[in-house]
């Protein structure tokens, strides 16, 4: 256990460690086992981090690497909307580390954070199905370059350090951990919609031509809106409209 | 858009709303189209576009329920027969599953949801594609 001195709400009960082979493997045995809503597992090196579709997950020390226990009482589509709630807690906190972090910060669709237009996190959802139609629980896992980010990957990226923050991890998982809580209960109390209109505010790329790698092929057109699922929409060439609900999104150069 | 097109995406969309909303009907109007979708008693939504323009009246969404034993798509997004590319599916048609048992995986939004076998089975028919978006309500495989 890292011991760290870190206060946070209480909506939280923080396990911390020193290296973990993956914060998303030890949350979702704890889940498993009925660990209750805002577990938060903390470590500060990931020895097999994991991001999405299998891809391996650099996690060296001085980054901050967690997964967090929500259990929404939603149905699967519904708990979707927590990654945007999520993004935009990390937009939030991550501004308020960085000189003139406010016109800096963007999200790229669906929950990646941009800094100047580089990438500086990696945010990865597990539903668990439960009965009805209903999440048993949804793990958040979120990593975050704060010290160091990888070199060669196929979307620039960047860290908080190198884009001039002095903060660390322990600065960064206290500011989201804030953050998150706002927003959540924003979310629960209000919905969606205040949710969805912060991301729109925050958003890279709005109104303007992107590219969308799918799993098979990719798609070229505007970035024309995100909707109330949180399903980006894309207006193609000759003037019809697609649904895009899993993809990477890339911007031409600037 | 041309009158006598559907847009097809907007129908789904209206579709997907019916049923996240928990409403009977919809109806929605631009300049050119009016489109009503409602649902029935059945548990796929059924499209009808009621438009101003007779030929935009043909709905494409379903119109045929799905096959017994049908494992349908709780949500729209891109569907995953395997944990990671390359790896080995689920499942594969004739396997016997349990109940529970993770058959497959859709995401979206980046989340990544694991879709159970509704009851113990032998699976009979694979009806998507490895990395294929799929539909609310689409049939996923045939389990009896």
């Amino acid at each position: 256990m890292a011991g760290a001195p870190l206060a946070f709400p209480s909506f939280y009960r923080v396990l911390a460690f020193d290296s973990l082979p993956s914060t998303m493997d030890e949350c979702r045995r704890q889940a498993a086992a009925g660990a209750p809503e805002g577990l938060l597992v903390w470590a500060r090196e990931q020895t097999a981090g994991r991001g999405r579709r299998g891809r391996s997950f650099a996690s060296p020390p001085g980054n901050l690497y967690l997964s967090l226990l929500l259990r929404p009482d939603r149905s699967a589509a519904e708990g979707a909307q927590l990654g945007f709630v999520a993004a935009v807690a990390l937009a939030d906190a991550v501004s308020g580390l960085l000189p003139d972090g406010a016109g800096r910060v963007k999200l790229k669709w669906p929950n990646d954070l941009l800094i100047d237009r580089a990438k500086a996190s990696g945010t990865l959802l597990e539903g668990q199905p439960g009965a009805a139609g209903r999440l048993d629980w949804l793990i958040l896992g979120i990593g975050v370059n704060v010290m160091s980010h990888p070199p060669d990957t196929p979307y620039p990226a960047t860290s908080l350090k190198a884009a001039g923050s002095s903060a660390r991890a322990d600065d960064l998982l206290a500011a989201l951990a804030d953050a998150f809580v706002a927003w959540h209960e924003t979310w629960r109390d209000r919905g969606f919609g205040p949710v969805r209109a912060a991301w729109l505010d925050r958003a890279a790329g709005l109104g303007e031509p992107i590219r969308v790698n799918l799993a098979q092929g990719s798609l070229e057109g505007r970035f024309a809106d995100l909707d109330e699922t949180g399903i980006l929409w894309l207006d193609l060439p000759g003037g019809r409209r697609r649904a895009v609900a899993a993809g990477d999104l890339y911007f031409p150069e600037a | 858009m041309a009158k006598l097109e559907v847009d097809e995406a907007l129908v789904r969309k209206l579709a997907q709303l019916l049923t996240e909303t928990g409403l009977t009907e919809i109806e929605y109007e631009t300049g050119e189209q009016r489109i009503r979708v409602n649902r029935h008693a059945a548990a796929a939504p059924v499209a009808a576009a009621a438009a101003t323009a007779p030929a935009a009246a043909t709905p494409s969404a379903a119109s045929e329920g799905p096959p017994a034993g049908a494992v349908t798509s709780p949500m729209v997004g891109t569907c995953y027969l395997s944990s990671e590319p390359g790896g080995a599916p689920f499942v594969k048609v004739g396997d016997r599953v349990s109940k529970g048992q993770t058959i497959l995986i859709i995401e979206a939004m980046k989340v990544m949801n694991p879709i159970p076998a509704p009851t113990a089975g032998t699976v009979r028919e694979i009806a998507v594609e490895d990395g294929r978006p799929v539909e609310y309500g689409e049939t996923l495989l045939v389990i009896n």
